[in-house]
């Protein structure tokens, strides 16, 4: 489906060049500089348009941080994001603000990103009037079109968040963020807070509205197999680093990198029959401040050897298509 | 039935509000063996986790118990007194919480928090406890436990702070294990970890388990039976791999097609429509009706009861999934 497409048309529709983002550790009265952490350390990535990019890791691995450079909301230490051939950190405010219209976002908790004094008609409706799109009924007409396209319909106009559940609010943020008709989405865990029932509609609504609206998607979460079913492609982020990144098949079927191994093997398999034996990963994350020398998976990696410790690992292409940063790649 | 370490009969647990009588669980019955992993799966508001917290009568102020038998080792934990139950608590049966950061205390160190139930269950002395507790953390695997015991919860990981927790649940050596969400909120890596421990306990101590979550994964991944939850009822039971398999109540069925699988994509995930039904506000007849796709007249007005038609298979449902109608 959307894999060949993509591949058909390799155009990036963004492409992230080096991009970091460290924030300051201040300690006293003075508010000293005493560390940093490096949320984001050095990362390439391209998004082409019509597919959908995975990004997957642990918290704090800087998945969200990256969703959040990516829109233009937290400005990068270094690096570049390039959309549509022009550097959104090279951008002045105003420019950046039209800019936006076409990078929107979903986020992860329905409850908290929905104004509750507003009722659906303002929510739906605030992104269209802030850019003097529309007004009066026409206005209107678009809000309701909007919320038909995400399942609701106009009896929902007055009513306010707190009347709906989880997964309809998660639509209105959808239609909210439908609103300007965006070219890139980008969601950010947008069904983690969902009972399970509700996750599917979400995922199945977000497939179709892509096929709709010819949409491209970057879809940060941490629950693996949701993020198998909707990309075309992912990356694995660990510590701040893309330590893999290709399509999801040969990601899910022949990981290269040791810690895309150990995420899979601990993914819960909803399979009595297919119980197994994990070899779950030892130690925690370490801490982003002070992180591992060489490679930075090295002090949990069960492959380690010595070079992983002085030296480290680029991201380099094994297979056409298929990056990992390792020294010893797995089935090389 | 007698050899079962924990009996819940028909319980029934109320919330009085504002708003009148809302019913949260209604009529729930299930068993717990020795050694066993029982998973209570549902979504929230389901009455799971209620649940579980009347078997160690801690249900928050407004909600109580109005109907039901709860037996524990032979003993009827309702009949007995407070400072019995007490005994019981964190001795004999031992709950782990969801959320690893609100459920320590912040202003004492690891070692008096695990050292506490210790102490007063075991009557050890400081020094033995401070001993058993760095035993424990070790058991659940964190390295260099005699400094951690003297480290702060907010010093640790969340990974960290659940085995904390975990550690403290058993320092006793509880025979029943609750375990309300207890790998939520923590990343696939730390939670299989975490599951590993769980199913270890089964192995060495025959602790008994009930594990409350909405995360069928973990379920096929540690449990030896499911209860499955609708509007606080049981509405399917079976063990794991018959319910996986076989499962017979449309919205179990919905529930596991609507779970993305990570070994194989399908074009479009299976859903449940609509949502959970409010408390205060069931539908008549079979609670799952709105939102079930076999639904007839007869759901829409009767009741279905919980029926055992199998050995060891339980649903509640009109519906016959293998011939397909209404019986």
């Amino acid at each position: 489906m959307m894999n060949t497409t993509a591949a058909a048309n390799r155009r990036p529709l963004i492409q992230v060049k080096d991009l970091k983002k460290h924030f300051p550790i201040t300690r006293g009265l003075f508010n000293q500089t005493v560390g940093t952490v490096r949320a984001v350390d050095g990362i390439d990535l391209e998004v082409y348009e019509g597919e959908t990019l995975g990004i997957v890791g642990e918290s704090g691995c800087g998945k969200s941080t990256t969703g959040q450079m990516l829109l233009g909301l937290l400005p990068p230490s270094e690096g570049s994001v390039i959309f549509e051939g022009k550097d959104l950190t090279s951008l002045s405010k105003e420019e950046l603000r039209l800019r936006r219209k076409d990078l929107q976002v979903i986020f992860q908790d329905p409850y908290s990103s929905l104004n509750p004094r507003m009722t659906i008609e303002q929510l739906v409706g605030e992104p269209l009037k802030i850019y003097g799109l529309k007004k009066g009924k026409a206005l209107r007409d678009e809000v309701v079109r909007l919320l038909r396209v995400v399942g609701l319909d106009e009896h929902h106009l007055k009513r306010h968040p707190h009347e709906f559940s989880g997964g309809q609010r998660q639509r209105i943020g959808i239609a909210r963020a439908l609103a300007l008709n965006p070219k890139v989405l980008i969601c950010d865990e947008p069904v983690s807070a969902l009972d399970v029932s509700i996750q599917a509609q979400i995922l199945n609504l977000l497939k179709k509205l892509q096929r709709e609206f010819n949409l491209t998607y970057v879809f940060i979460a941490h629950g693996l197999p949701a993020v198998r079913h909707i990309s075309d492609r992912i990356a694995v982020m660990y510590l701040g680093k893309v330590v893999e990144i290709t399509d999801r098949d040969s990601l899910f079927e022949s990981p290269t990198h040791p810690y895309t191994e150990a995420l899979l093997s601990a993914i819960p398999v909803a399979d009595p029959t297919k119980r197994r034996t994990h070899k779950p990963l030892e130690g925690d994350l370490p801490n982003p401040s002070n992180p591992p020398s060489g490679c930075r998976f090295h002090t949990r990696c069960p492959y380690a050897q010595e070079r992983c410790v002085k030296e480290e690992p680029s991201l380099v292409e094994y297979k056409p298509g298929h990056h990992a940063a390792c020294h010893y790649p797995l089935g090389m | 039935m007698s050899t079962s370490l924990l009996n819940v009969e028909d319980l029934k647990v109320r919330f009085k509000t504002e708003d009148g009588i809302v019913p949260s669980v209604n009529g729930v019955t299930f068993h717990v063996d020795k050694g066993e992993t029982v998973a209570i799966v549902g979504e929230s508001g389901c009455g799971k986790s209620i649940t579980s917290l009347s078997i160690l009568d801690l249900i928050p102020s407004p909600g109580e118990i109005h109907h039901g038998r709860i037996d524990f080792n032979g003993t009827d934990l309702q009949a007995i007194k407070k400072k019995q139950l007490r005994k019981l608590r964190g001795n004999e049966i031992s709950m782990i919480f969801q959320e690893p950061m609100t459920s320590l205390n912040p202003v004492f160190t690891i070692g008096n928090q695990i050292s506490e139930s210790i102490r007063l269950h075991q009557r050890l002395g400081k020094k033995k406890a401070l001993m058993k507790s760095i035993e424990m953390l070790d058991r659940v695997g964190i390295p260099d436990a005699e400094a951690v015991v003297r480290r702060f919860p907010h010093q640790l990981s969340g990974g960290m702070r659940q085995r904390v927790m975990i550690a403290m649940a058993l320092a006793c050596n509880p025979k029943l294990l609750i375990a309300d969400e207890p790998t939520t909120a923590l990343d696939v890596t730390i939670q299989a970890q975490i599951l590993e421990l769980i199913k270890q306990l089964k192995t060495d101590f025959d602790t008994g388990v009930i594990l409350i979550t909405h995360d069928l994964g973990v379920v096929a991944e540690v449990a030896d039976r499911v209860v499955v939850m609708y509007a606080g009822e049981v509405v399917e039971e079976a063990p794991v791999e018959e319910l996986f398999a076989n499962p017979k109540h449309p919205y179990t069925l919905g529930l596991l097609s609507s779970v993305p699988k990570a070994e194989h994509v399908v074009d479009e995930l299976g859903t449940i429509e609509g949502n959970v039904p409010n408390p205060a506000d069931m539908p008549e007849g079979c609670k799952f009706h709105p939102r079930c796709p076999f639904a007839t007249d007869k759901c829409r007005n009767e009741h279905p009861e919980l029926e055992q038609f199998d050995s060891n298979h339980k649903k509640r449902c009109f519906y016959d999934v293998e011939k397909g109608g209404v019986a």
